[in-house]
């Protein structure tokens, strides 16, 4: 228990007043800074690193680790509040998150998600300190062609996504990979489409897109329908409120989500690249795939949010490990971390956690405990996060454009990109108008150029060889776990059929005489004679009902 | 030659200032500046990267050694001005020609950048203050190839019809040092760019890669790990933490480019403000502060001032139009 005992010292080390002060004002920065539309982890980070450059370095690690996950949840509220993802990683918590602020019950939804980055959170921390050594031996694998199959996965949640309007579900993915050709094109350096400008050069961000389709699309939207004109009658959320907390029937729908989605996130994050992106997306497709209800996905389903979140922070640790055990950056916030392990005079590579033991504990603890001081503080914020959806749509719609506009210029203080926003919000209406998938768009847009990147990045490795990906075990095995995933939802049918069939066979047995099939046995039995049809039917079934998480 | 081409340059930014001062409508602060009164206004400081990346970090050190002497008298403004590849933030400066109290910190893209895009400036276009630096690379082997030496590495390339080599861009210095090192050797490569750091040092330590080169602060401790392995130094003489590794020279390749960090005011910017940040980073460079920056960033020093910094950054943009039009890259 070696590695509980560094943990609980990690702990320990860090229990001072003002590390713990540090903390809990970390966390409120991080959530002020995610709250900005367009200002997520990566740039809350980066903004209080200077900050940090005259503290000791535990304490600017505990910091930074709360501003990591402060600014992590606080994209997580904008996208429940308003529709808004501060951060590809949040994308996937307005498909349900969304839904469910409409429906009153933002905080619910908001409780939800902090329980699940709690729950992320700790299964991460486990998994980290207990395992590091040896998931490092994986992350260590992931060359481009690991990370081409991984991004390739985060692709195919589009098939859950785009719904039940195919051809405007494609489309919409297409506007998106066609966006993300923007740019100078990574394999010869050349430029694409960018007309000669140089705002154009380092391509399109998803941020403003984003932004635009979601934020500003749904207000625009909502007028349209005459939302200005409603009046809500959702009553003051506070802690003691009923509404407040989620009920029995959300936890029991969201806890396996949460857990699988917490497993998921954190080995998708050993992946260098769309780790947290790519986790979210996949959680939110699994969930809908295994779930009873898949109907009610899309449309305010706890465990649609739930999954999401908990992967997103799971990831947050995968992320964790490169970093710790082979002092490789997962993600653009760890990368900025490494850079501030430089700046404290750090040494990043395989060997930290051996020379600076405290150091890499104290981060750990500091992870955590960050996750603990997230969900206290949160149970006593958002009460006053989630009275906003009780503010009358006439008054909120102009304060989000205007907030909208800061976010985006405050990324990189570009007018351009404030352009591009506001574009956007135009075709986000539109989208939604004739239904198109803006969700669609997005994850095109920021998994595309990932997709071409490291595929391209491949094809030169192999000489443009198709059999690399079968020479490599750990892409075999990422295959393998792509078929398995596309299987799941034929196969977790044909399991509990088998099972109601054997449930019903033994109870025949045990009586002794043959009896009818229960009605549920019989339902699951489906049309007997073409053992593969009804799974299609029944696929096609949950798209049919499944409107597109807009 | 070289003497000329300064003495071109000198005439030119003469001339270019000269009608400046007298002229009262361009640019205001530019004109009425004598060497006692400057600096009397607001300083503006463009980082034309990223917070937490290399060149954002060399401006944050400076302006705080500046801050920390009392060097500058008045209030100085920092702002990540970042895309494409540097081309905005430089691009801002250029907006704001013959202005004294535009400054920025210059790194590799300041070079590659304007071969690439149709940025509307080149280095020629600014003013020079200085180089205080240079970034050099190292050439990467994963940690449990057999190979040990730049020979056996020679050796073993021109067995194969080719290697698999990476870096960071599609044509930056990376790819420049790659070619550079492989026509040395007589071997063939395949070039594969990324976009950061974890995802080239996790494809070669996948064995995704054969090569690759890195920056020496953020890599060192996989070579102490054995994780990785360096096999040539990049720059001109060896690295006091990496005694055992040899230079490009010592090994009898020369010409290899290394970056320049330095620093450059907007284009046609007044004498006086040159002059006056010449003198003014003379003082800064040799503080403790700027030495323990070099060092903890395994950074070569390497100083020039003025046009001096300029020849250096042509001698080094030349090299690298001559390796990309040879490759047929440009």
């Amino acid at each position: 228990m070696d590695i509980f005992n560094n943990l609980a010292q990690g702990i320990i080390t860090i229990l001072t007043v003002q590390n713990v002060l540090l903390l809990l004002a970390g966390v409120t920065l991080g959530m002020i800074i995610g709250v900005m539309p367009g200002l997520g982890p990566t740039a809350g980070i980066a903004i209080l690193l200077p900050v940090t450059f005259g503290m000791d370095p535990t304490g600017a690690i505990i910091m930074l680790a709360a501003v990591y996950y402060g600014s992590m949840y606080g994209g997580t509220i904008t996208s429940v509040l308003i529709n808004t993802p501060g951060e590809s990683a949040t994308v996937a918590s307005t498909f349900d998150g969304f839904p469910l602020a409409r429906q009153g019950r933002a905080g619910p939804a908001l409780v939800m998600a902090a329980i699940a980055s709690f729950i992320a959170g700790t299964i991460g921390v486990i998994l980290l300190s207990a395992f590091a050594p040896m998931v490092a031996s994986i992350a260590r694998t992931f060359g481009p062609p690991e990370l081409f199959l991984i991004v390739v996965v985060g692709l195919l949640t589009l098939i859950m996504i785009i719904g039940k309007n195919r051809i405007l579900g494609i489309l919409s993915a297409l506007i998106g990979f066609a966006l993300a050709t923007v740019g100078i094109d990574i394999g010869v350096g050349e430029q694409r489409y960018t007309f000669g400008s140089s705002e154009l050069i380092s391509g399109i961000d998803f941020v403003p897109v984003a932004i635009g389709l979601f934020g500003v699309g749904e207000i625009l939207y909502s007028l349209w329908r005459g939302a200005h004109k409603e009046h809500l009658d959702f009553g003051k959320i506070s802690i003691k409120g009923k509404g407040f907390w989620p009920t029995r029937s959300d936890f029991k729908e969201s806890n396996g989500a949460m857990v699988r989605g917490s497993f998921l996130g954190f080995f998708t994050g050993l992946a260098p690249g769309a780790g947290a992106t790519v986790a979210s997306l996949m959680s939110y497709s699994l969930e809908k795939s295994i779930s009873k209800k898949p109907e009610r996905f899309g449309k305010g389903a706890m465990a649609g949010l739930a999954g999401p979140e908990a992967a997103n922070n799971g990831a947050s640790a995968g992320a964790m490990v490169p970093l710790l055990t082979l002092g490789i950056p997962g993600s653009a916030a760890t990368a900025v971390l490494l850079a501030a392990f430089l700046m404290w005079g750090l040494q990043p590579g395989p060997l930290l956690m051996e020379q600076n033991p405290d150091f890499a504990w104290g981060l750990i603890a500091s992870m955590y405990l960050g996750n603990v001081a997230l969900l206290i503080i949160n149970i006593f914020m958002i009460p006053t996060f989630a009275n906003v959806a009780r503010v009358p749509f006439r008054i909120l719609a102009p304060i989000i454009i205007v907030i909208c506009v800061l976010g985006t210029f405050a990324v990189h203080s570009s007018m351009v990109e404030v352009g591009i926003m506001l574009a956007c919000g135009v075709l986000g209406f539109f989208m939604r108008r004739y239904g198109f998938s803006p969700a669609a768009l997005v994850i095109a847009l920021v998994l595309g150029p990932l997709a071409e990147e490291s595929l391209r990045q491949t094809m030169i490795i192999s000489g443009g060889n198709l059999g690399i990906f079968i020479e490599r075990s750990a892409s075999m095995w990422i295959l393998a776990v792509m078929v398995a995933l596309i299987a799941l939802p034929f196969v977790s049918r044909r399991i509990t059929r088998l099972a109601a069939m054997a449930v019903t066979e033994f109870g025949r047995r045990r009586r002794g005489t043959p009896v009818e099939p229960s009605p549920e046995a019989q339902d699951s039995l489906g049309s007997p004679g073409s053992p593969g049809s009804p799974d299609l039917l029944d696929l096609s079934g949950q798209k049919k009902d499944v409107n597109s998480p807009n | 030659m070289r003497k000329k081409m300064k003495l071109i340059v000198a005439l030119s930014v003469l001339g270019l200032v000269v009608p400046l001062a007298g002229c009262s409508e361009t640019g205001g602060n530019a004109t009425e500046e004598d060497a006692a009164s400057y600096p009397s206004e607001e300083l503006d400081w463009t980082i034309a990267f990223g917070p937490g990346g290399g060149n954002d970090i060399m401006a944050r050190t400076l302006v705080n050694i500046i801050q920390q002497y009392d060097l500058y008298p008045e209030n100085i403004r920092l702002e990540n001005r970042e895309g494409g590849g540097g081309a905005t933030g430089w691009g801002y400066l250029l907006n704001n020609s013959g202005s004294g109290y535009d400054i920025s910190t210059t790194s590799g893209s300041f070079i590659t950048t304007p071969m690439q895009a149709d940025t509307g400036w080149t280095y020629e276009d600014f003013t020079p203050v200085g180089l205080f630096s240079s970034d050099d690379a190292i050439f990467t082997l994963n940690g449990d190839n057999p190979i040990n030496t730049w020979e056996e590495w020679v050796d073993y390339a021109k067995g194969e019809k080719s290697v698999v080599v990476g870096g960071i861009g599609p044509l930056n210095v990376d790819f420049i040092l790659h070619a550079l090192l492989a026509e040395a050797g007589g071997y063939e490569i395949e070039y594969v760019p990324f976009n950061d750091e974890g995802q080239l040092n996790t494809a070669l330590l996948s064995h995704a890669l054969d090569a690759s080169v890195n920056n020496t602060g953020s890599i060192l401790g996989q070579f102490e790990a054995g994780a990785m392995k360096p096999l040539l130094y990049t720059g001109i003489s060896r690295l006091d933490v990496l005694p055992d590794v040899p230079t490009g020279e010592e090994l009898g390749i020369t010409g290899l480019p290394s970056m320049p960090r330095g620093m450059i005011l907007a284009p046609d910017a007044p004498k006086v403000a040159q002059d006056w940040w010449i003198a003014t980073m003379k003082k800064v460079v040799a503080t403790p502060e700027w030495k323990e920056y070099l060092d903890s960033n395994y950074l070569t020093e390497n100083i020039a001032w003025g046009d001096d910094f300029f020849d250096q950054v042509k001698s080094t943009s030349d090299d690298f139009e001559t390796v990309l039009s040879d490759i047929g890259a440009l």
